[in-house]
């Protein structure tokens, strides 16, 4: 299969699942909606193994450098907010201690553990990634 | 200092196009444009794989610039 071939399949299943997961959506199936995105992945892991992709090193270098400025904007930004989110709540504030701004202190809560999730794979990941590639322990 | 390479040179040299040199080094056209417009420098396997394929030494394609201002 050519590069040409594989990329016009990839358009034709995205088109397919996109219509629907929207005509799922819209008739609140969300089991089809699952099954539709399990089965766009399904095609498009074979037509990958079977047209041969290889991910060359620029993209790998482009995916790296990319990952690495996801975290560096997400983490900070979420961190934030999830301070700015729990800060009035526990201010003592009258005007925040109502039952209408719970949710914010929910979400906060919620923003707080995902920085601290994705700290702690940052920290795993680079664990191991520095021992795989010789760093040795207190280094 | 920054790396420069003669690649375009050596591509010419050998009569081959940007296409059939990706295919032989086994990476895609946009790397080996990449390489020869200075806007990504290639691994040392991908470097020692050009040079190998053009019979020449790394250094003959990739070397150090001095800058101007240095």
């Amino acid at each position: 299969m050519k590069l040409k071939k594989y990329k016009q399949l990839r358009i034709i299943i995205t088109i397919f699942v996109s219509i629907i997961i929207s005509l799922a959506i819209n008739s609140h199936s969300y089991l089809l909606t699952l099954a539709a995105v399990l089965t766009g992945m399904v095609f498009m892991a074979l037509f990958r193994h079977k047209a041969k992709i290889k991910a060359d090193e620029r993209d790998i270098t482009i995916q790296e450098k990319a990952a690495k400025l996801t975290y560096a904007i997400f983490a900070p930004t979420i961190g934030i907010a999830s301070v700015l989110l729990l800060i009035p709540t526990h201010s003592g504030l009258a005007v925040f201690s109502k039952t209408d701004f719970t949710y914010l202190e929910s979400l906060g809560m919620i923003f707080a553990y995902i920085t601290l999730f994705m700290i702690s794979i940052f920290a795993i990941s680079y664990h191991f990634l520095n021992q795989k590639f010789g760093g040795g322990r207190g280094q | 200092m920054a790396v420069d390479n003669k690649l375009k040179v050596y591509r010419a040299n050998h009569n081959l196009t940007q296409q059939d040199l990706a295919d032989k080094v086994g990476v895609t056209r946009q790397t080996i444009i990449a390489i020869e417009a200075n806007k990504y420098l290639p691994s040392l396997g991908l470097a020692l794989k050009i040079s190998r394929h053009f019979q020449v030494n790394v250094e003959d394609i990739f070397f150090y610039k001095e800058d101007n201002d240095s």
